[in-house]
């Protein structure tokens, strides 16, 4: 009996009417996040076209192992996820130590500058960038303008070129989000030490090495575990800019997954196993992740 | 009455206030909400069609809602998985290629017209590709023959006229491609490279498709197929194409001077008469036909839509009678249509109106619409099946590899492996 007997008839109520003020919100998520979770689960040992679908067992998984498209789109995610991830955090970390200067001028306006393309709505500023890349649009123009190239490059019909046109999209777009966060976390370093430093004799470049990375280590790995999902992820871009093309050059695996529901004759329990292969990536890399920014004790 | 419940019966007012501006947002009784593609060609036809039918019928207003191609699929397919019928229109335009992939997977959403309409005085082959189970769901509405759309002022600067376009092969074409490019500096055609339709274009107009009557692939060995994709590798060594990226930098390019000719469907003539300057200076010619292979012609089909009713649509009644007032019976509509659009119908007593023997002066005075019409009669007949989008893909997939000087025989074997990896 023990515990239950010692509780007291309020400290009852109180767990009681604790549950009763979070019960609203766990039948919501239940609703909404678990039940669709366990149902896509189930989903993927489904096979079948459009309604009709049968139990296949692991058909779907071995479906993935000899699909061309599910490998092309993978190999195109991870690219992204390889180059994009860490040029935006190097960009983010290296605005916000600069920003990070009180004594620089417009410091606010610079701020305000780098976090706008944000809050763009993302259809609006997709479409601005598919017309800024279009064979004759501004990009172009100014590069030829400024004698840079002398032949206009086919940014969306090559597919080395396309990669290139979404990933400076993304960048564009995130590297403000995690500047911010950057920023935050600089602010809460003492001054102190980097006075310290200085009267030491470090140099700049030393005290952003040895001092504020080092302190840094809680948020980069936030940033860097929140990135890597977002980007996992990727959909909205590429579909908008570049719908996966030219010739699946810049598909990834979401678009692949509305692909399958959506475009072609309809396969839902394939487009749910293929949205399984994301989550053990993140699940994987948030891990590997975790692991290398752990304290080691010496 | 305390605050609080003061307080709650004003939230409540309100939150009732928001659900009925809901409902009033639904469609109101007499108004016919018709999905569609292409504002100059679709789009067109269908307000003129409203326009006849109001004028009888005027308690009925027609509202067409423009999208891109690929949206409006989706969007219906998506909303057709998901079950909801609100918001889905009362007609919808789908293309020909993904009628039987719609009819199949959602059945019981299209609802039969062949009880209301009288099916039998469209061409065969347009009712056919909507049938399922011995009932016929669209009412067919234009035919995609192909033909190939030239710059005449431009192509005669270089030496070349109508004559010397009858009856060629893509390798003559090529030839003439290069000498024109010699002679002017201009590029002969737009070639998009997220898009496999010339490659339809190429198989039809030869008699083959990527699947069989069963529904089996038939790529790996298709003499067809291989000699489209040996084409287009020429094609696009040659240097007299451009690549551009999506419709409007397409048909931007041949509207604007930029590329002087395109190998696409009649329906394309909505778009380039939408530049009424460039009347006198355009011309069109059978489409080439493929080297080398047997059963090859000069003439083929690209796209073609029917329009049909949604079960769940709202106002169902006065959408079946407008398509059977003035698409199904009306031969004078299309007169219009044809002339002004280039649409040309399905609808058989139609072909015998004066508008479809008529000369085209924006066409240099060419009886185009008997040229079109006897190609038509000319298309090899092919069953287009349900994974048309899957077999697309795979193509475009491969472009790279054939741009670059691939192996035919490698291309067409990993065409043929994703195909039947994706049809499972």
């Amino acid at each position: 009996m023990g515990v239950g007997v010692a509780q007291s008839g309020l400290a009852r109520k109180e767990q009681v009417s604790g549950w009763l003020f979070v019960m609203p919100a766990l039948v919501l998520l239940g609703v909404f996040m678990i039940y669709p979770i366990l149902w896509s689960l189930w989903m993927s040992f489904q096979v079948g076209r459009g309604m009709a679908f049968s139990f296949g067992g692991f058909a779907n998984i071995m479906r993935l192992t000899q699909d061309p498209v599910f490998l092309r789109a993978l190999t195109n995610t991870l690219t992204f996820l390889a180059i994009q991830v860490p040029i935006m955090l190097v960009l983010a970390l290296l605005f916000a130590s600069a920003l990070n200067d009180s004594k620089l001028w417009g410091r606010s306006w610079f701020r305000t500058a780098i976090f706008l393309p944000c809050v763009t709505s993302l259809v609006a500023y997709s479409v601005v960038f598919r017309s800024m890349f279009a064979q004759d649009g501004i990009m172009n123009q100014m590069l030829m303008g400024l004698s840079i190239i002398d032949a206009p490059i086919p940014w969306l019909a090559d597919p080395f070129w396309a990669k290139v046109v979404i990933i400076s999209a993304i960048t564009w777009r995130w590297t403000g989000y995690n500047m911010i966060f950057y920023l935050a976390a600089m602010q809460n370093i003492d001054r102190s030490i980097y006075e310290a430093a200085k009267i030491d004799g470090v140099p700049a470049w030393a005290r952003f090495w040895y001092i504020t990375i080092p302190m840094l280590k809680p948020v980069i790995l936030f940033t860097t575990v929140i990135s890597t999902i977002g980007t996992l992820q990727l959909f909205d871009e590429v579909n908008l800019i570049t719908q996966g093309g030219p010739s699946d050059s810049t598909l990834t695996l979401s678009l692949y997954i509305y692909n399958l529901s959506f475009r072609f004759m309809p396969s839902f329990g394939y487009a749910a196993t293929v949205s399984y292969v994301i989550v053990v990536l993140v699940g994987i890399l948030t891990f590997i992740q975790f692991l290398a920014a752990r304290d080691r004790r010496a | 009455m305390t605050s609080f419940s003061a307080g709650l019966k004003r939230s409540l007012a309100i939150a009732l206030a928001g659900v009925s501006m809901f409902s009033v947002t639904a469609a109101s009784a007499g108004e016919i909400t018709v999905w569609a593609w292409d504002p100059n060609f679709n789009g067109a036809t269908m307000n003129k069609a409203a326009e006849i039918y109001s004028a009888a019928n005027p308690d009925v207003t027609v509202t067409v809602v423009d999208f891109a191609k690929a949206d409006l699929e989706t969007k219906l397919q998506a909303q057709l998985a998901s079950g909801t019928t609100d918001g889905l229109p009362d007609i919808v335009l789908i293309e020909d290629y993904g009628a039987q992939k719609y009819l199949q997977s959602f059945p019981g959403a299209f609802e039969p017209l062949s009880g209301a309409v009288d099916l039998s005085g469209f061409a065969p082959y347009k009712v056919e590709l909507a049938t399922l189970n011995g009932q016929g769901y669209s009412l067919p509405f234009d035919s995609g023959v192909t033909g190939m759309f030239y710059r005449s002022d431009i192509l005669a600067d270089a030496g070349y006229t109508a004559a010397d376009l009858e009856g060629i092969t893509w390798s003559r074409l090529i030839e003439i491609g290069t000498d024109v490019k010699e002679k002017t500096g201009q590029i002969l055609m737009p070639i998009d490279p997220n898009d496999a339709g010339i490659f339809r274009i190429m198989m039809q107009s030869a008699g083959s498709w990527y699947f069989d009557a069963d529904g089996n692939p038939t790529i790996a060995d298709n003499p067809v197929f291989k000699a489209a994709l040996k084409t287009y590798q020429d094609l696009i060594a040659s240097g007299i194409t451009k690549p551009v990226a999506g419709w409007t930098e397409y048909t931007g390019s041949f509207t604007s001077g930029d590329t002087l000719a395109t190998v696409t469907g009649v329906w394309m003539v909505g778009t380039i008469k939408a530049n009424p300057d460039q009347s006198g200076q355009w011309g069109i010619a059978p489409i080439p036909a493929l080297d080398g292979v047997e059963g090859a012609t000069n003439a083929s089909n690209l796209g073609g839509s029917s329009w049909y009713v949604m079960s769940s649509a709202p106002n169902k009644a006065e959408a079946i009678d407008f398509l059977k007032t003035v698409w199904g019976e009306d031969a004078d509509f299309y007169q219009e249509i044809l002339v002004n659009q280039g649409a040309l119908g399905s609808l058989m007593v139609a072909r015998e109106g004066e508008a479809y023997s008529a000369s085209d002066e924006f066409f240099g005075g060419a009886p185009v619409w008997q040229n079109f019409s006897t190609w038509l009669g000319q298309i090899p007949s092919v069953n287009y099946g349900i994974f048309t989008n899957e077999a697309d893909a795979a193509v475009v997939a491969q472009i790279p590899a054939l741009t670059s000087g691939g192996n035919i025989d490698e291309i067409a074997a990993a065409v043929d492996a994703q195909v039947r990896q994706q049809i499972q």
